[in-house]
């Protein structure tokens, strides 16, 4: 029998809700720099009146919210869900007091979809943004993939153990160090590495493509920030299309594609262990879906004549695809051209890939291969013990990082969490088929909101409904919350409803 | 200029494993791009042929 809630449960969460606030309230005075260097000085009150609501609101509920209890897995799982939804709210005022975006909600759907890593946007005018603005909503990404949860723990975290919970309740179950405060700096590391890379390439490229020095650098920084988080903002509405370039689109690739790769992976490979390429089932899942899907998709737009030659399915589908699966979101097709002239089956083959999304442990979202990896290889050892004597045995097993068999308990949790994502997938395209889309389109904008991709059919605007808005803002924080959070959540509003709180 | 070249040597075999990681990892995403621009070759070549 489920214990009753106490208020020391409320505590707890309440108390490391605040602390971690406290670090937003830092992060949203970071997008000043930007606006004092670009002289954009009517833009700086805004993030000091974001950030000065967070510090007062947060210290507040420190004060009275402070408490010795230890942190459980249940306040852990629900402190995961609640700092994404608290955190959006205080983020979204200064794109709400600036009127980046339309309304206060469109601000929570712009932010959700920054921490999320996401990529769809409710942005106006993204053209004509002040510099400090735009690099706030890529900022946003940056945050959101490496964590802001993990970030915070990682500087505020007491005993090793509340970390260790709250880093499971994100979704993101590592093992680079049994430290989980040096594997934090790790990840932060690695990212910042691969971000610094991209961002010189970035640069580089578009300086070689004639662009000024000035602009060149300000993109490849957000550029590179959107791809490593596998993000898929971008300062121009054009996105990655903008500066027309082949090899901008490589980079990108690049980048992108490295983002997606789990940060255990990294760390192995980045150690010496290079032999982890050629072994980890995870990149074995991806690269296989990935050159499946590029076949499928490829194959089908030139049987329907959308595209004549080799270079332009490579710049059209394999990008599309390759941004889909690894759950990025840059696009090098409009909206409009993937509703009105991409067949239906292209949207549904697309839909599917990016719910299946990129590695675990990495800023990707979807199922996530090393998942699909080992529902494949339970499907296979079922067939195997089907086709073996009674008393044969039979054993499976794969390799990430190290060899660890394939057991009934791990095969059912990746089962699980699948499940999820298609019921959450279903529910989506219902909903969006209500409000009047057509269901191809509704799918593929679906699949792009619960894997936190970012590709757009169209439906998502300004104008969308606003009861389709706070069911995409649901989709992406489930998604990149892997549902189970969300699930103990709910529980735990559930359980105080019925049982009531007791007082110890 | 000596000392700065054993420098550079010494930096390059402290963070040898990192160097060619980061190179590994680049190739590992050059291979994916080979292989699925030779699979857009083919599906043109194919329907050429049909």
């Amino acid at each position: 029998m489920i214990p009753a809630l106490t208020r020391e449960d409320f505590k707890v969460i309440g108390f490391n809700l605040c602390r971690i606030g406290n670090i937003l309230g830092f992060l949203l005075l970071v997008p000043i720099i930007v606006a004092v260097i670009y002289r954009e000085f009517d833009i700086v009150p805004h993030f000091i009146i974001a950030s000065s609501i967070t510090f007062i609101l947060c210290n507040v509920g420190i004060h009275f919210l402070k408490t010795d209890k230890k942190m459980e897995v249940k306040h852990a799982l629900c402190l995961a869900a609640v700092a994404w939804i608290f955190c959006m709210m205080l983020a979204a005022i200064p794109l709400w007091s600036t009127r980046t975006t339309g309304s206060y909600l469109d601000a929570n759907f712009e932010t959700m979809s920054g921490f999320t890593t996401t990529g769809l946007s409710l942005a106006q005018g993204l053209d004509h943004l002040p510099y400090s603005i735009n690099f706030y909503r890529h900022f946003l990404q940056f945050v959101g993939g490496i964590g802001i949860i993990v970030v915070s723990l990682m500087i505020l975290s007491k005993s090793e153990m509340s970390s260790v919970l709250a880093f499971k309740g994100e979704a993101r179950e590592m093992g680079i160090r049994p430290n989980i405060v040096r594997s934090s700096r790790i990840i932060l590391g690695i990212a910042l590495t691969f971000m610094v890379i991209g961002a010189v390439l970035f640069s580089v490229v578009a300086i070689g493509e004639g662009a000024n020095i000035g602009t060149s650098i300000f993109d490849g920084v957000n550029y590179s920030m959107a791809a490593f988080s596998t993000g898929g903002f971008a300062p121009h509405s054009q996105n990655i299309l903008f500066y027309h370039s082949t090899l901008y689109e490589i980079v990108a690739l690049v980048i992108f594609l490295i983002g997606s790769f789990n940060f255990t992976f990294h760390y192995a490979v980045l150690s010496g262990k290079r032999r982890e390429i050629f072994k980890n089932i995870e990149i074995k899942t991806m690269f296989i879906v990935l050159m499946l899907s590029t076949l499928v998709i490829s194959g089908l737009l030139l049987y329907f004549n959308v595209y004549p030659s080799a270079s332009i399915l490579f710049r059209k589908a394999f990008f599309q695809a390759a941004s889909a699966q690894t759950t990025t979101g840059f696009g090098t097709v409009y909206p409009a051209q993937i509703a009105g002239i991409w067949p239906s089956a292209v949207l549904f083959m697309m839909s599917i890939i990016m719910v299946i999304g990129a590695c675990a442990n990495s800023t990707g979202g979807g199922i996530k291969a090393i998942r699909i990896g080992i529902i494949v290889k339970s499907f296979f050892r079922e067939v195997k013990k089907a086709l073996s004597p009674g008393s044969a045995v039979v054993t499976e097993k794969f390799h990430h990082i190290e060899d660890t068999p394939l057991t009934d308990t791990i095969a059912r949790g990746a089962m699980l969490i699948a499940l999820g994502y298609i019921i959450l997938f279903v529910v989506g395209t219902t909903a969006t088929v209500l409000c009047g889309y057509n269901a191809s389109s509704s799918m593929y904008e679906t699949g792009s909101a619960v894997g936190n991709v970012g590709l757009s059919s169209g439906i998502t605007s300004p104008a969308m409904p606003v009861p389709l808005k706070i069911t995409y803002i649901f989709l992406m924080w489930a998604g990149r919350l892997e549902i189970m959070a969300v699930l103990v959540l709910m529980g735990f509003v559930i359980l105080a409803l019925r049982k009531g709180v007791r007082r110890r | 200029m000596e000392r700065r070249r054993s420098g550079l040597r010494a930096f390059l075999k402290k963070n040898f494993d990192f160097i060619t990681g980061i190179l590994s990892e680049v190739g590992l995403t050059a291979v994916i791009m080979v292989v699925a621009f030779i699979i857009c070759v083919m599906l043109v070549l194919i329907k050429s042929m049909i």
